[in-house]
């Protein structure tokens, strides 16, 4: 039912990089729809007069992010086979600063100088030949300059989110961004409009039309604000919808050591020998569940498995505040997904680095045993659903 | 032609979105635009040296898979350059010209565009993307990395800003 059916996945890699004509093509003609084939128009950012630069891009960032975590919310994409940036906090810090300097130096990043020479400016050509050639010196020096390849590799976080940082649900987060920008914007309008006048504004800078600005701005902010409210848990009662996690990244966070994981194995133990996934408690009743929950902290993570994946609503009666999660696929994905070696033919470098960590994965967990496994790694500690919960907890949630 | 006016930015910043979104739904991945010089140059770097190029830190990895160039990303940016030609020509907008301010001499101006495009290119190997593949692309997925590159990028331009003003106005 609500099978995660994004990313696609297709039959050949073939499909995949058909659809980058389309995507690439939009992705050029909305830049040049928005005025960044013209460096003069995008500088006007750094000088204050045209904030366009700053409109653009976070317009872009809250469409695709209001889009992303909204489907991920109601389990239409699986954001682990999503890429996400890795953190390098060094490589970052100063790439950045370096880009921004670059930017103002020539007017134009490196995709908007794409755009540039599309549209026949001989400064976005040169822009280009520029970037291919500081690329070009990089890869030269990173391995013989001293400390360049420690700024290139030391700092790194791997994969990691500003909600997973400040520990605060991924939709509550994205709602605050949105506010924010909304806010941001407002003031940008105003930064614009100060500057304009104070300086006569060039004849590529469009009419202030600020009616038709904000009423649109409005419009897509009471949108996206609909959007996200309305998967940000609502505290009426009911049961609880619950978002999708998947196999490998579960298998990420038991190896992590999660400090505030809990893993229930809802299936029904008609066999007590069951094999259960490393840490998960026994939870085959409401009350055994209820009772194991009751020992979680309030930000703890939550993670319901049965055999195939098929319940993905918490109970009403089981305490809220708690980030349930669903495991995608249930126990027949944990065994097809993480216990699995796969094969490394036909990939490239980035999907590679997917396969080969699973492949570390399903050694860690199969090759050494789940017993071994535990071992390795024990899970946060957890009241065993039965026999062993010590304390009795006055009115349990 | 006269030139159309552009988009009002809220209207292009949409479309960018949905494309963005659709490219993660469709592709498992953002766009990007400095993969395309560096697979580029990792090719070329696989030709004259290939057991230097497979050991290289920026670019091994792309070498070590064969075929730098048969990349999603690589045939995005191809198609890229296509969208932003018949956009500026549907635009009224295609020109072979320099952009620049009164004050500044053309090869001045370029020699600033080469310079700043260097810096570019360079940043963006470290970095492990530019304003598209990490700003853009990370920024939507609230990736940590992305957000600190995106602050910097304007941290950076602002710093520079009134040194170089002499080129625009």
């Amino acid at each position: 039912m609500s099978e995660a059916i994004f990313p696609i996945v297709y039959q050949s890699e073939e499909f995949r990089l058909l659809t980058a004509i389309v995507l690439g093509f939009l992705f050029g003609f909305s830049l040049e729809r928005a005025g960044f084939g013209n460096a003069r128009k995008l500088v006007g950012q750094f000088y204050l007069q045209d904030m366009t630069v700053f409109k653009v891009m976070f317009t872009g960032i809250l469409v695709a992010m209001a889009g992303l975590y909204s489907l991920a919310t109601f389990g239409l994409v699986d954001l682990s086979m999503i890429w996400i940036n890795p953190t390098f906090v060094w490589a970052q810090v100063v790439g950045g600063f370096v880009l921004g300097a670059g930017f103002i130096m020539s007017g134009l990043c490196p995709g908007t100088s794409v755009v540039s020479a599309a549209s026949g400016r001989w400064d976005g050509v040169v822009t280009f030949l520029g970037v291919f050639l500081g690329i070009a010196l990089f890869a030269l020096t990173v391995d013989w300059l001293p400390g360049l390849s420690a700024l290139y590799t030391d700092g790194s976080l791997g994969i990691i989110t500003l909600p997973d940082l400040l520990k605060v649900p991924a939709p509550l987060f994205a709602l605050i961004v949105v506010v924010i920008a909304v806010v941001a914007f407002v003031g940008a309008e105003k930064v614009e409009r100060a500057f304009q006048q104070r300086r006569h504004p060039t004849e590529l800078t469009p009419k202030p039309r600020p009616r038709i600005k904000f009423a649109l701005g409005g419009i897509f902010a009471l949108a996206s604000l609909v959007a996200m409210t309305g998967t940000t848990p609502r505290p009426n009662p009911g049961p609880k919808p619950m978002t999708v996690i998947a196999p490998m990244t579960l298998a990420e966070a038991i190896i992590a050591r999660h400090p505030d994981l809990v893993i229930l194995d809802i299936r029904t133990a008609s066999d007590p020998e069951l094999p259960l996934i490393p840490g998960a408690a026994r939870a085959d009743s409401d009350s055994s569940a209820i009772r194991a929950l009751s020992h979680a902290g309030p930000y703890s993570t939550v993670v319901v498995y049965d055999e195939e994946g098929t319940m993905t609503e918490a109970p009403e009666s089981w305490p809220r505040g708690l980030d349930y999660r669903y495991l995608r696929g249930g126990f027949a994905a944990w065994e097809s997904e993480v216990l699995t070696a796969i094969e490394m033919e036909g990939y490239d470098s980035e999907r590679r680095a997917f396969v080969q960590r699973q492949n570390q994965i399903a050694a860690y967990f199969s090759g050494a045993g789940v017993d071994a496994a535990v071992a390795a790694a024990p899970p946060p500690p957890l009241p065993t659903g039965g026999a062993k919960a010590k304390k009795k907890k006055a009115g349990g949630c | 032609m006269q030139a159309k006016p552009y988009w009002n930015p809220y209207l292009a910043g949409t479309l960018l979105g949905l494309t963005l979104l659709a490219t993660f739904l469709v592709a498992g991945q953002g766009l990007g635009a400095s993969s395309l010089p560096k697979r580029t140059f990792a090719a070329a770097a696989a030709e004259v040296s290939p057991e230097w190029a497979a050991n290289n830190t920026a670019i091994g990895a792309y070498v070590q898979d064969g075929e730098p160039l048969r990349n999603w990303m690589v045939i995005e940016v191809i198609a890229m350059f296509v969208g932003g030609f018949i956009g500026a020509l549907s635009g009224g907008r295609f020109n072979v010209t320099v952009e620049k301010g009164p004050r500044i001499s053309t090869r001045g101006r370029l020699l600033y565009a080469l310079a700043g495009g260097t810096l570019m290119g360079w940043a963006a190997a470290l970095a492990r993307g530019c304003t598209s593949g990490q700003a853009l692309s990370g920024g939507a997925t609230l990736a940590l990395g992305s957000w600190i590159f995106m602050m910097m990028v304007f941290a950076g331009g602002y710093a520079l800003a009134y040194a170089v003003r002499r080129q625009w106005t």
